[in-house]
């Protein structure tokens, strides 16, 4: 690593200068695609699994997630490499100096890391399979590796976005539609974010799980941290709201439009034979404490400590008093469409009778529910305070 | 004669080959008819589960419009098969169709075959047992490629956090001090330590990920065979070692042990390098993991035991073993070819394998075994030929039909009959004792589990209920009169019983019963010895023959 070269002073006025006058790049516009495009392949391929069963290397939703990772990873690339070569002194100051030759914003080196990462799992999971045996589980090591690569491009996108909207606000104020612009596609890039989270945590947040403090363990691990972090760190009064609405449209949309498509099981044994596309699960109540996080946000100016402390009980409080009831809409719904819990592996048996109940072995009660909880808050105070250490660096992001 | 028994020598290389009811031979051949089309199928199943099926099937039938194929599990019943894929003709190959069927779960699993065509449409069930056999080792060049993509990956990560701390969070223009040039330092270590515990944590996940598969991995039956005198015979004793099972555990219970061709075990003697010495014997059981049985008057050596069995479950495996015969005395033999034991138990002496294209002198009453295309001789006067011509070399991973044509002593067909209900049974082992598989005209899987596959998709459609099982030790006393009564009956009613029971043709397309047909592909090149066993004149008549393959 070398010293980045120090811009004259006319270089610094012509970038400030330069940030106002231009809008946003179409380059911001193309990341977020990409993100939404991973996103939905993710989410339907998810389903492909559960409804079908079996896949190609190039099946549908594993082309729209190729998609989203090579075409970022293409665009990040050729930034880079135009910058580094034939960049102008404009263009170099907004970016970090790497490996003594490199010129790149952090947005395009996440997202070119995210690309790599998911080219290196495809060899990867193809030698797994032949060895452990074909798809039948979420997360194995290349699996994650290729989330990893996703997560990255996604995040990617959200610190790209980031570095004009920190360098937008100051000193030079933009026109409000540009700030609007960004704010929109900050909401947009961290509403996959938090989707994409949510799926990777899905195997613990399913209905049934809702009414056992294990789900509020996990949910208050991966939320506030997401939430904080994008409350804080956004312009707008409502970052983790708009994300969190971001999150639920998301869902709800894939829910209803998936099983609008047929689908039958191309693996046996089949227990449930369908005919249609699974949806995905019902989004959760996020958007609750979400709102919650941007008032403490907004109105909680005490020291640090004081305030972690608020997001977390908020958080835990917020969640708590919405999800858990709510949890029972879900199971008395059996399989509106609405609500998508018709969702049912073709593998497992469509009859069970806690389909659409609670088992005994899923409740959490007595001193389990107190201790349980007490843990829960414990966790979500923990998220919080990194959530609050990292939408501060977030904010600070300008290249 | 005073034997001695047991040494038990460490269970041979080959074991780790073993893929279910044979050894080293994974592919599953089958000969028959589906409807009125006449097919020889070869499966060739995945060596690891979950993973792919890839089938070939060839037909000489014509009006055949597709064919189908789909995967059906004992356990899941037959409501719970996925839609049937199709098995597409390969290009230039008229009568030649391939495609691939996934197998998604360990257990007893079959291909239904499904053919449609302008004259008739008609299915065939051919079991195929599901199970996890290798553990695979990363390709070098596979290594050193992900290797190097993940130093990559690494090393741009630590640079990613490093100057994510520092000058990305200095605007642009303003001057990237010391201070921010020591942020930077300090990113690049800690998230160096970071990323090293992260991937010690990765690692750790795949260990246990990798230990698990290996804890489920197929695992043959451990036995331990000992011979001892009784009432002046030598016994052979079949103990199995059950204390190992890993996984389908109910699928593998011995006390569900069915009959096939009307007896619970096949046992099999080899005396091992020179296979010049072939047993074929019919175990009685004397508990649920022990099986009992006269031994003949073997001569001296180490013998290879594979003894096949199968369950209710459909579960068919071979069980390996060795032992040692050491008679103090030579045996005095008093034919080279007897069935002194039990009516369906023989041996047979040989010469030892000859890569020689032309037959060897008989001397001294052994028998030589045949070569492709060359008549040899048999103890009753009968003359055997493999139909198969002699300048034609045998490949490898291609499937045969392995055609043997018996003739009399005047030179004309012989008329052959049925021996434990199918024209001919034949084993298939090669030198070094890294392929065994025992043969019916109809193909290389086993009869019972194919029947007790379609008697259940016959009578329940839902999932197995465990709990409704009849109890092991009911289960074990019915079978046991089943095979008592069947014992107790004449040859002819025995066999009109086995062959009625199996819904399959005894004998392909050959009624008139002097040419017997095994379809069958040699799984790799090397030297392999044939024994084929008829019945002519009410006994049971063996030849061997050898082929190299290449």
């Amino acid at each position: 690593m070398q010293n980045i070269s120090i811009p004259s002073s006319s270089v610094l006025d012509q970038s400030q200068s330069k940030v106002g006058q231009a809008g946003i790049p179409f380059y911001l516009f193309a990341t977020v695609l990409c993100s939404l495009s991973i996103m939905i392949g993710l989410v339907w391929d998810i389903s492909w699994h559960m409804s079908i069963g079996r896949d190609g290397l190039f099946s549908s939703p594993h082309l729209a997630i190729y998609l989203g990772g090579v075409t970022a990873g293409l665009f990040s690339g050729y930034r880079v490499l135009k910058i580094t070569f034939a960049g102008t002194p404009l263009e170099r100051a907004k970016t970090v100096k790497f490996w003594g030759v490199f010129h790149a914003s952090l947005g395009n080196l996440f997202c070119i890391w995210g690309a790599i990462a998911m080219i290196t799992s495809a060899p990867f999971d193809d030698w797994w399979h032949s060895s452990y045996g074909l798809d039948v589980t979420i997360l194995s090591p290349p699996h994650t590796v290729l989330l990893l690569g996703m997560i990255m491009i996604q995040f990617g996108a959200i610190i790209s976005v980031l570095a004009y909207q920190n360098l937008n606000a100051e000193p030079v104020r933009q026109a409000r539609i540009s700030q609007q612009g960004y704010t929109i596609l900050f909401s947009l890039s961290a509403g996959f974010v938090l989707t994409m989270i949510y799926t990777i945590g899905s195997e613990y947040l399913s209905r049934h799980n809702m009414h056992g403090v294990f789900f509020y363990h996990v949910a208050s691990f991966i939320f506030p941290l997401f939430l904080i972090a994008f409350s804080v760190s956004s312009k707008s009064k409502w970052g983790a709201t708009y994300a969190a609405i971001v999150y639920t449209v998301f869902l709800m949309l894939m829910n209803w439009i998936l099983p609008l498509f047929p689908a039958t099981p191309k693996l046996g044994p089949v227990l449930n034979p369908i005919t249609t596309f699974q949806p995905f699960d019902f989004p959760l109540l996020i958007l609750f404490p979400a709102i919650a996080i941007d008032l403490i946000t907004q109105y909680a100016k005490h020291n640090r400590w004081l305030n972690v402390l608020y997001y977390g009980v908020g958080f835990l409080i917020a969640f708590l008093i919405f999800q858990w009831p709510f949890a029972n809409v879900l199971m008395a719904s059996k399989g509106h469409w609405f609500f998508g819990t018709s969702k049912w592996y073709f593998g497992s048996d469509p009859n069970w009778e806690f389909r659409y109940a609670f088992g005994d072995w899923s409740i959490s009660t007595g001193m389990d529910l107190v201790i349980g909880l007490l843990i829960a808050l414990g966790i979500s105070i923990f998220s919080s305070l990194v959530g609050l250490s990292w939408g501060n660096w977030m904010k600070k992001i300008v290249r | 004669m005073i034997m001695k028994k047991i040494i038990l020598i460490p269970v041979f290389v080959f074991i780790s080959l073993l893929a279910d009811s044979h050894i080293g031979s994974p592919g599953v051949t089958f000969e028959g008819k589906a409807g009125s089309y006449s097919v020889m199928v070869l499966i060739t199943p995945p060596d690891v589960i979950p993973g792919t099926a890839i089938i070939h099937i060839y037909t000489k039938g014509t009006g055949i419009e597709s064919i189908w194929a789909k995967p059906v599990y004992w356990f899941a019943g037959s409501k719970g098969t996925p839609s049937a894929d199709e098995m597409l003709p390969v290009a230039n190959e008229p009568g030649h169709y391939q495609g691939l069927v996934w197998l998604m779960e360990a257990g007893t699993s079959g291909i239904t075959l499904e053919i449609k065509g302008s004259a008739d449409s008609g299915s065939v069930l051919v079991p195929v047992m599901a199970v996890s056999t290798t553990q695979r080792e990363m390709p070098t060049s596979l290594k050193w490629i992900l290797f190097a993509l993940c130093v990559f990956l690494v090393g741009l990560m630590i640079t990613i956090i490093s100057v994510s701390v520092s000058d990305g969070l200095v605007k642009p223009g303003e001057t990237i001090t010391s201070k921010i040039v020591r942020k930077r330092w300090i990113g690049a270590g800690v998230s160096a330590v970071l990323l090293v515990l992260i991937l010690w944590g990765g690692k750790s996940w795949w260990d246990g990920w990798a230990s698990d598969y290996k804890r489920y991995m197929y695992k043959p039956l451990r036995a331990y065979s000992t011979v001892s005198q009784s009432r002046g015979r030598n016994m052979l004793e079949l103990r199995i070692d059950t204390t190992r099972h890993s996984s389908l555990n109910y699928t593998r219970k011995l006390s569900y042990v069915v009959p096939d061709h009307g007896k619970l075990m096949h046992m099999f003697l080899v005396r091992a390098g020179s296979m010049d010495v072939f047993a074929h014997l019919h175990p009685q059981r004397k508990d649920s993991a022990t099986y009992i049985t006269p031994l003949p008057p073997l001569p001296n050596g180490k013998y290879l035991i594979f003894a096949d069995i199968t369950r209710l479950s459909g579960f068919s495996e071979t069980i390996p073993d060795t032992i040692e015969i050491d008679n103090k005395i030579p045996a005095t033999l008093a034919s080279m070819d007897s069935s002194t034991l039990n009516r369906d138990d023989t041996y047979f002496i040989t010469n030892p394998f000859s890569t020689s294209k032309t037959n060897q002198t008989v001397t001294d009453g052994i028998v030589i075994c045949g070569k492709p295309g060359i008549k040899t001789s048999l103890p009753d006067g009968s003359t055997a030929i493999w139909e198969h011509a002699a300048s034609e070399s045998i490949i490898s991973g291609k499937l045969y039909g392995l055609s043997f044509t018996i003739l009399d002593e005047n030179g004309k067909p012989a008329k052959l009959d049925p021996y434990l209900g199918m024209m001919g049974h034949a084993v298939v082992m090669k030198d070094d004792g890294s392929v065994y598989i025992h043969l019916h005209p109809v193909g290389s899987y086993s009869m019972a589990s194919q029947q007790t596959m379609l008697n259940r998709f016959e009578k329940e459609t839902g999932p197995v209920n465990w709990a409704k099982l009849t109890l092991p030790a009911v289960f074990m006393d019915s079978i046991n009169q089943v095979v008592a009564q069947l014992e107790a009956m004449s040859e002819e009613d025995r066999n009109k019983k086995l062959m009625g029971d199996m819904q399959h043709q005894v004998d392909g397309d050959h009624p008139e019963h002097s040419i017997v047909t095994f379809p069958y592909a040699f799984p790799s090149a090397g030297n392999y010895r044939i024994w084929i066993q008829m019945k002519r004149n009410g006994k049971i008549l063996n030849s061997a023959f050898d082929a190299v393959v290449e």
